[in-house]
């Protein structure tokens, strides 16, 4: 009986989260004249590849697709890097300062990056990177979690190997590249996905950066692609699947990969 | 002897001259020689330093210049192109405080905010409890719940304004309520805290799933042999084993829900009649469509220091816990 019980929830619960994803999949089918229909439809009336037509020949929507993978793949690359880097210092060097630089860059955790949008935007403005990828990336390319998760993994590698390697004349760098980031590859692999979801997802920050079409991620080119506005709300729905549907299989291929990543970015 | 006083005196201008000529070069060349050469405990310092560097650099950029800018501009009056007028003191506060649209922006953030986290906590910790032991079905269950993380906030945003747009919505057909959601105040602020849960559902629930598994498996064995009922090991083995993680979970939902922003944006855009209008949404409002710079700082701090009370109330419970 509680089993039974139990199976009615999780399928009521499943079926509210799966709800608008099996719409926005079913609504991509619709003809133009199923969204105007007297009673609201949730099945199309007959199939219709109108919507996947208008989408995929939209002469920007291959390109906001581009500069969203372009951008999410600097920014995850950038911050791997860069984390993977200070990691190493604060781990395996000593130096003069070491407690005050680690406590300055982990107090920007207390720093909500949103409402910073105003002055980041100014400053990127006075560099005169509006308009170009290098705006779009830079203020996410630092993070102190992702720092903070890969110094955790970090803390926890053999130091002989660091030792020997330095004996046999191998320099820090050679260390880190051939040793560090192998061994402790799972963080990194960790660190990398979720800056890529991050920056793939951000949606505000490129707004206030981007003028021209061109430069535009999906994000927000999504909503500026014009069908809404025509009332070919198919088009609309159909790109929010063509972007949607690659996430959504690396996600169901990779689940438990991603579950474990995004679980060791907080406990 | 003349001729060598010529040399070293024309000597050491030329190459201050060729450094200078070639700063960025040379810069490089140092850089270069810090990271690659081993030595002694001077260079090895030096070399820590230069690995901290980007990191150092960008923090330095857009963490804590914007956030001194900040709290500087929020105590001076400042004109439109961004001359400094004066010093305002506590004058931008007082006048924020003697602002209705902000009163009323607080009043519509709490408005989100309470229903959003019971609404979250509750169905998140349902639905990790309903799957934590692994079966042949929960890994469905699992896969449609973790299904949501594919969805961006615009996306998502774009798929609710169609599934609630206007009085014939396919929402209201479902629930049989004659509403046109998004145009009614209390209607649109259900709407968008059910949006806000849809974005921090899949999150939460990997959290408190994975919580729930590491529970040492000999411990609940041992208390099944015992004769303790299923609901009693929930409720006092695991549980209070989730606990830690659920209180981080809740304070970060907390600190979402009192910055949101973006999903105000693209959803409602503050209406109707600003009934959805957060303080987030206001900050962006007044400083990007007004160019209202004392409004946009002055709330920047205030928040500031508000997500750092939240946050550090996180940080002291995982300390101790």
């Amino acid at each position: 009986m509680a089993r039974i019980i139990r199976t009615i929830i999780i399928a009521l619960l499943a079926a509210i989260m799966l709800f608008p994803l099996l719409y926005a999949f079913s609504a991509s089918f619709f003809p133009p004249e199923d969204f105007t229909a007297s009673e609201a439809r949730f099945l199309p009336s007959h199939i219709s590849f109108r919507g996947y037509a208008l989408a995929l020949g939209h002469r920007y929507f291959g390109r906001y697709m581009l500069n969203s993978f372009i951008t999410a793949l600097m920014s995850a690359t950038l911050r791997t890097a860069v984390s993977v880097l200070a990691a190493f210092a604060f781990t395996h060097l000593s130096f003069r300062g070491k407690r005050i630089i680690l406590t300055a860059l982990l107090a920007t955790l207390f720093i909500p990056p949103d409402a910073m949008l105003y002055e980041n935007y100014t400053a990127i403005a006075r560099m005169g990177l509006l308009d170009s990828y290098a705006g779009i990336v830079l203020p996410s390319i630092f993070s102190a979690s992702a720092m903070l998760l890969t110094m955790g993994s970090y803390a926890a590698a053999d130091r002989d190997i660091y030792d020997a390697a330095r004996m046999d004349g191998t320099g820090d760098l050679g260390y880190i590249a051939r040793m560090l980031v192998p061994l402790a590859a799972p963080v990194s692999i960790t660190v990398f996905i979720q800056a890529f979801i991050s920056s793939f997802n951000s949606y505000l920050w490129p707004l206030l950066v981007t003028v021209r079409p061109r430069m535009r991620t999906i994000q927000i080119g999504i909503a500026m692609l014009g069908f809404a506005e025509e009332g070919e709300y198919g088009a609309q729905f159909a790109a929010i699947i063509i972007m949607t549907a690659p996430f959504l299989l690396l996600l169901l291929a990779a689940r438990r990969l991603i579950m474990k990543a995004i679980s060791g970015g907080i406990s | 002897m003349k001729r060598g006083n010529e040399a070293t005196n024309s000597h050491f201008p030329k190459a201050y001259y060729y450094l200078q000529r070639n700063y960025t070069l040379q810069c490089l060349k140092i850089a270069f020689i810090m990271v690659t050469l081993p030595s002694d405990m001077d260079r090895r310092e030096l070399k820590a330093y230069a690995f901290l560097l980007p990191s150092i650099l960008l923090a330095a950029v857009f963490a804590f210049y914007p956030l001194a800018r900040s709290i500087i501009g929020s105590f001076l009056t400042v004109s439109q192109s961004g001359r400094i007028l004066g010093i305002a003191g506590l004058g931008n506060y007082i006048s924020l405080l003697h602002d209705p649209a902000f009163i009323s922006s607080i009043g519509n953030t709490v408005a989100f905010t309470i229903p959003f986290l019971l609404l979250n906590t509750s169905i998140t910790l349902l639905a990790a409890a309903l799957t934590r032991k692994e079966t042949r079905g929960t890994s469905i269950a699992e896969s449609i719940f973790i299904a949501p993380l594919a969805f961006s906030l615009s996306a998502l945003a774009l798929i609710f304004r169609g599934i609630f747009r206007g009085s014939v919505s396919i929402a209201s057909r479902i629930t049989g309520l004659d509403i046109a959601w998004l145009e009614e105040p209390v209607s649109a602020m259900a709407v968008l805290v059910l949006m806000g849960v849809f974005l921090d559902f899949a999150l939460d629930y990997i959290l408190l799933l994975s919580s729930f598994r590491s529970i040492d498996r000999s411990i609940l064995e041992a208390a099944e042999i015992d004769g303790a009922s299923g609901s009693r090991i929930f409720l006092s083995i695991e549980l209070p084993a989730a606990a830690s993680m659920l209180h981080t979970t809740i304070f970060i939902a907390l600190k979402d829900a009192v910055l949101i922003s973006a999903p105000v944006m693209v959803l409602t855009g503050g209406g109707p009649f600003r009934s959805t209008e957060t303080v987030m949404y206001y900050y962006y409002l007044e400083a990007f469509r007004s160019g209202n710079r004392a409004v946009g700082t002055t709330i920047a701090t205030l928040m500031v220091l508000s997500s750092a009370v939240i946050m550090s109330l996180v940080m002291r419970r995982r300390r101790n816990g």
